[in-house]
């Protein structure tokens, strides 16, 4: 589905990425973990089209399409999503049309007819079930006065509802207390398809007790150290990141 | 000669003696009105105006309609028992009422922003709103006031709220054809103790069309007083917005929207007196330009003495969509008291980058972002609306006016 080749990334004028080669085929979940400043929130952004990261070699493949070449709007019709670390507060806008504004312009994209008002309504409402989010979050602006943890609720339902074929979850799991955190992982769980790939971009191996990986990967220093099964995350948590560095 | 007519006459010889600002006074620094000069005097002809399918046609209200200035009773639609009528006839009545509503004529030079174009509306209008509400009376229905006028006229709306009456009354200009005319507009209003007031002002003059309008209002103790300026229309538009918390316990919140384009040209002029203690004053403007538009915002606080316990706040926000654009703003405060809780402030920017990607992460396109965007930090200004009619109207005609609206068609049917 996706495959990043030799990918180096510069934030002004300092090197994050270098040289960080990585393949994720359909049906996958992939975890990516690593110290603070391993450059694992500048891959999901750069993945998703955030301005601001110059890249300054390598590709990104996505579906056999040069995914740098293509603008966020185009990532996302195309099945790109990102869950943000910090998803961002938008006063007066609406979350359900926001979502209703995203699934058919996706629709749009494609080729096919818009939805019904309807249809779409009760789609909504299924998935935000999905996530025990309370439907009074669906008439409210996006995130705005959202808890932490509701605003990543808010992510993966918007994951639910837009059906992404590739999905980052940057950090999902930060700022959820053990219930909503089972919640979550729940809700992730149930999106899990053979024509979808899940990335989760998280330090901490807690959330894999709940979404468990196909592959583990370390990212230091901006490269991929090693990778592996899940048994890889239970080793870093034993023995910190160093020992990844050391026992290449 | 008559009162009102007494009254008319001193008008005139104070608009004699001030005649128009200019750009050397302070108050219309910005603001060049010299090129209204020779619109000021209206035209009378027996132009026939088609009115049918104009203003808010869905709207459940009385209906008073004025065509070039001149009240058109086919048109209109009263109720019964209740003393609202034209000012053309309003001086045969004897209502104690109606006699305090002459008062609503006078002008003074002291008057807080008082001008030749208010003292010449004064002195020169023969028609407007005449309306009285009883003590204790609630008007059942919006009084809506639709203004459609293809010349310049001036117009004089007088509302009186007796004690603890309420009542909604929306304003509504329209002008149609292209010359150039002024439509020079005057509200006066008293809100006796315990009276509630929700007043709307659409202004949606035409491309060549100029507005210059003053609203005065003097509220007498616990009295309420909300007020909705919305500037989508005209080529110039100029509004004085002068309330007085003149007793005891009286409050009043001011919003403000202008969204415009072109050379458009737009100012507010807002005033404040907290002259009594325990008053509450609320402001909110919010102004969206694009092209080289013009906006301006001069909202002044004054805390007199005496006026303890006075809560006041002013916000203003603008959004400049285009390098062209142009906004001055400036809140005042003047303070003559201790115990008082004051704040203001005043933002000027652009569309913030985070959210923009946020909703382009989500499959919305970078144009139809921006809209969504500058949309919804207008539309944070007409939640102050209660009523839905009202707004949803208000919020098609603001969207009309930003840039790719197509895209976003379904927003406004939420």
């Amino acid at each position: 589905m996706i495959e990043i080749k030799d990918l180096h990334v510069s934030v002004e004028g300092k090197k994050i990425l270098k040289g960080l080669n990585l393949t994720i085929n359909a049906g996958e979940v992939h975890a990516i973990m690593g110290p603070n400043g391993a450059g694992k929130s500048t891959l999901s952004n750069v993945i998703a089209g955030r301005d601001g990261y110059e890249i300054t070699g390598g590709s990104i493949t996505y579906k056999g399409d040069d995914l740098l070449e293509m603008s966020p709007e185009e990532r996302a019709w195309a099945g790109v999503f990102l869950a943000f670390q910090y998803p961002v507060e938008i006063p007066g806008v609406n979350n359900t049309y926001l979502l209703k504004a995203g699934v058919n312009a996706k629709r749009k994209h494609q080729g096919l007819e818009e939805l019904d008002a309807f249809d779409f309504m009760k789609t909504v409402k299924e998935k935000a079930a999905l996530v025990e989010l309370d439907p009074s979050f669906l008439s409210r602006s996006v995130n705005e006065g959202f808890s932490g943890g509701e605003k990543k609720r808010n992510e993966i339902f918007q994951m639910a509802v837009l059906e992404p074929s590739l999905a980052l979850l940057d950090e999902t799991d930060s700022g959820l207390d053990i219930d909503a955190l089972r919640i979550v992982a729940g809700g992730v769980n149930k999106l899990r398809s053979p024509d979808r790939a899940i990335v989760m971009i998280t330090h901490y191996q807690r959330l894999l007790d709940y979404i468990e990986p196909d592959f583990v990967h370390v990212l230091a220093d901006g490269v991929i150290q090693k990778t592996g099964d899940k048994s890889l995350a239970l080793e870093l948590e034993e023995h910190g990141y160093d020992w990844v560095k050391e026992n290449k | 000669m008559s009162v009102l007519a007494q009254t008319q006459q001193d008008a005139l010889n104070l608009f004699e003696k001030i005649g128009l600002p200019t750009q050397r006074d302070e108050d219309w620094k910005y603001t060049d009105a010299s090129r209204l000069k020779d619109l000021l005097e209206s035209k009378v002809s027996g132009a026939s105006v088609d009115i049918h399918n104009l203003g808010i046609t869905e709207l459940d209200a009385y209906r008073m309609v004025f065509i070039n200035g001149v009240f058109t009773a086919n048109e209109s639609n009263l109720p019964q028992g209740i003393s609202i009528e034209s000012l053309a006839t309003f001086e045969t009545s004897n209502d104690n009422n109606e006699k305090e509503l002459a008062k609503l004529f006078q002008v003074s030079s002291s008057d807080p922003l008082m001008n030749g174009f208010a003292a010449y509306n004064a002195a020169t209008a023969k028609d407007g709103a005449a309306v009285c509400l009883k003590d204790n009376s609630k008007l059942d229905k919006p009084l809506y006031i639709l203004h459609v006028s293809n010349q310049s006229h001036v117009i004089r709306h007088g509302l009186m709220l007796g004690k603890h009456a309420e009542a909604e009354v929306i304003e509504h200009f329209i002008s149609l054809g292209e010359d150039k005319a002024l439509s020079n507009a005057t509200t006066a209003i008293i809100l006796k103790d315990g009276a509630r007031l929700e007043h709307s002002r659409i202004q949606q003059e035409g491309k060549s069309q100029s507005h210059v309008a003053r609203v005065e209002v003097k509220q007498l103790a616990n009295s309420s007083y909300t007020f909705h300026g919305v500037e989508l229309g005209g080529i110039l538009s100029r509004t004085d917005l002068v309330v007085d918390l003149h007793e005891q316990g009286a409050s009043c919140s001011l919003n403000g929207l202008f969204v415009l384009g072109g050379r458009q040209h737009v100012d507010h002029h807002t005033r404040i007196d907290h002259t009594a203690p325990h008053c509450t004053s609320r402001e909110h403007y919010r102004t969206v330009l694009d092209g080289r538009s013009h906006g301006v915002f001069n909202g002044k606080v004054m805390v007199h003495e005496g006026a303890i316990k006075t809560d006041s706040n002013m916000s203003n926000g603008n959004i400049l969509l285009s390098k062209n654009a142009e906004i001055d703003t400036k809140p005042e405060l003047e303070i003559y008291n201790d115990d008082v809780k004051c704040a203001h402030g005043a933002t000027i920017g652009q569309l913030d980058d985070k959210q923009l990607f946020y909703l382009r992460s989500r499959g919305i396109s970078a144009e139809a972002a921006q809209e969504l965007l500058t949309f919804a930090f207008a539309d944070e200004v007409l939640v102050a609306m209660s009523n839905q009619t009202v707004r949803s109207y208000v919020e098609k005609a603001a969207f009309a006016k930003l840039p790719h609206s197509d895209d976003l068609e379904g927003l406004l049917s939420e």
